[in-house]
């Protein structure tokens, strides 16, 4: 969603339908309504500034108050937080997660929904309700299964290559070394069917005269599937690639809840250590900083990425314009 | 190696073998699809097998099979009595919560996306770049001020506390803005209006009705949202009797490993954890629709 606000703010707001025909004579009339308009975006409004604006503007001011005294101490708490090796190594622990994970995962998405898409499906509609049925699990749940699922003492499966004797011993991928991975399979088991699910209405829309057009052509069902479906739904991979990518900047549920179950480290993601910062250390003014730092960082990702996909798309948009 | 029968030049061959191609496809897609849903399908299967062992058949059982009879309902008795009932008053929160937020969400958002897309007037811009900007701003950036925010105010461990914030629902106010501006046609407000109706008359009588597939879609995405959520509740509540089953969970899970941490901990849950999401899971195949509209909003339109 986040990106679509930046692309759609040229195209919005909607013309208001009500105005227009505004005559003189009227005019007065209008600006009641107007004032009605107004009047009805007003409890979001004053949600919004407290519950939302409030927070932002106040982790800004207290960012660069003090941890000690409270006072005023211009950009302390942000040279803490370009110093906190901790904290980027937390960023780039996610920034390695993401490359694996979200390719993974966009992969999977892309393929269930073009073989959901394509001709020789069958079951299409069951498949796509259990693909998505993660989406009803709450994320701690989610890491509380696997997290039982993932102990070599109460997961038989995990013991069968050391029964077989391909490994030394049971598979531990709670293991530290192997932790991350198992979050990695986590949030797979959890986002792939949304993604899937956001891809499979975006192929929908695609014009089946296109696709006629190219069967008679005699196109192969892989190449419909290669040269003419995804293209006509790169900007939708584009938009889920982005909520994935700013996910993971954001993971916080999963390794928490992993490291009651199995103690994988408390300080694996950028949030977990704010949260430490926040609440084990009770430094508020660095932690607030370290939020807005993070948000940034997210916002920065995200402009990145757009950019550079937005970059190596053109080529393509001209060819299918062309076509 | 030598060419099948069939594979001979006959028109009766090479129907035959189209649709032995097809055939192989067919199972080939559907072997592929079937892999992938065992992956989602495995755990939830095995949440419902363990939930019915007791401690020791966890660890001595096959992890995949039932065991030899069910401790279902001793597992249910002490899933509701352990901790004097805590369980009790999370699955009570986590509804109170969720339908709480959903629904000030679902009527806040309606409103001001309803007052966005048919009226003219100043500011209007305004508003609509302040929802479109924070559509950016990460949610999980904004929790610990918030906490320290609402500690300020004294909210913090109330209802309200969590229930307020959650409330907040810009993509909402995005969402019902293209809904209203597309559903609602001016004619039906003008004529309305023309009956002597106010304008918030005109919004519950001709516009709650024609919208009300948007605010269903809507408050489920938001109660969806609130139910799963784990880092706001966890940072804003201290008392337990106030906790989500999401904070709940991860409390008791976190005495899991603690030396003399009572044994009932693991069946309990395991249960919790089921009975957590069972509601939302035989629900789903009804809400799909809904719900994936709402997900699919964003991505879709101006593709």
């Amino acid at each position: 969603m986040a990106v679509r606000g930046a692309e759609e703010r040229a195209a919005l707001p909607v013309p208001p339908s009500a105005l227009g025909r505004a005559t003189r004579g009227n005019q007065r009339l209008r600006q009641r309504q107007g004032h009605s308009g107004l009047a009805m975006t007003a409890p979001f409004l004053g949600l919004f500034a407290v519950f939302f604006a409030g927070p932002l503007i106040y982790s800004i001011i207290l960012s660069l108050r003090s941890p000690l005294t409270g006072a005023y101490a211009g950009l302390l708490n942000y040279r803490a937080t370009y110093h906190n090796g901790a904290f980027w190594a937390g960023v780039v622990r996610m920034a390695y997660f993401g490359a694996i994970q979200v390719t993974v995962m966009i992969g999977l998405a892309i393929g269930l929904a073009l073989l959901l898409d394509g001709p020789y499906c069958r079951g299409r509609r069951i498949f796509s309700l259990v693909y998505f049925l993660p989406y009803a699990v709450p994320g701690v749940i989610a890491a509380l299964m696997w997290g039982f699922l993932l102990e070599p003492d109460l997961d038989v499966a995990l013991k069968v290559p050391h029964l077989l004797g391909l490994t030394s011993s049971p598979l531990q991928p709670l293991d530290y070394r192997l932790s991350l991975y198992s979050i990695m399979l986590i949030v797979t088991w959890e986002w792939t069917g949304y993604n899937m699910t956001i891809l499979v209405t975006s192929l929908s829309n695609v014009p089946r005269q296109v696709l006629e057009a190219a069967k008679v052509d005699g196109a192969s069902e892989f190449s419909i599937a290669a040269r003419i479906k995804l293209p006509m739904i790169r900007r939708t991979i584009m938009f889920i690639t982005i909520l994935s990518i700013i996910g993971t900047l954001q993971l916080f549920n999963e390794p928490v809840i992993l490291n009651e179950v199995a103690s994988v480290g408390n300080a694996l993601t950028p949030n977990q250590i704010i949260y430490n910062t926040a609440f084990a250390f009770g430094n508020e003014q660095t932690a607030a900083a370290q939020s807005v730092v993070l948000a940034l960082i997210t916002i920065v990702a995200t402009i990145a990425f757009y950019g550079i996909v937005r970059t190596r798309m053109r080529p393509l948009a001209t060819t299918r314009r062309a076509r | 190696m030598t060419a099948p029968a069939w594979h001979s030049r006959s028109l009766v061959g090479k129907v035959f073998a189209a649709r032995l191609a097809t055939r192989a496809k067919t199972t080939a897609t559907t072997a592929l699809l079937a892999v992938a849903a065992v992956y989602v399908l495995v755990p939830i299967y095995w949440l419902v097998v363990a939930s019915s062992k007791n401690t020791g058949e966890l660890f001595s059982t096959n992890t995949f099979l039932p065991p030899s009879h069910p401790h279902w309902s001793t597992n249910f008795s002490s899933l509701f009595s352990y901790e004097s009932g805590d369980y009790k008053w999370w699955l009570m929160n986590s509804f109170i919560y969720a339908s709480a937020a959903a629904t000030l969400a679902t009527a806040v958002s309606t409103m001001c996306g309803y007052g966005l897309a048919k009226y003219a007037f100043s500011g209007r811009r305004a508003v609509f770049g302040l929802v479109m900007g924070s559509l950016m701003v990460p949610g999980t950036a904004l929790v610990v001020p918030l906490f320290l925010l609402e500690h300020y105010m004294g909210l913090t461990n109330t209802y309200q506390g969590v229930i307020l914030p959650l409330a907040v629902y810009p993509f909402g106010v995005y969402f019902m803005s293209i809904y209203a501006a597309e559903a609602v046609p001016d004619t039906l407000i003008e004529s309305a209006r023309m009956d002597g109706a106010g304008e918030l008359r005109v919004l519950w009588q001709i516009g709650r009705p024609i919208l009300l597939p948007g605010m269903v879609t809507l408050f489920l995405l938001s109660f969806i949202g609130t139910w799963n959520n784990y880092f706001l509740p966890l940072v804003l509540l201290g008392t337990e009797t106030r906790f989500p089953l999401t904070v709940g969970l991860s409390a008791w899970a976190s005495t899991l490993n603690e030396a003399g941490a009572g044994q009932p901990l693991y069946s309990n849950v395991i249960l919790g954890s089921l009975v957590s999401v069972l509601p939302m899971l035989v629900l789903f195949p009804f809400l799909q629709k809904y719900v994936a509209r709402g997900l699919t909003f964003g991505a879709v339109t101006g593709e």
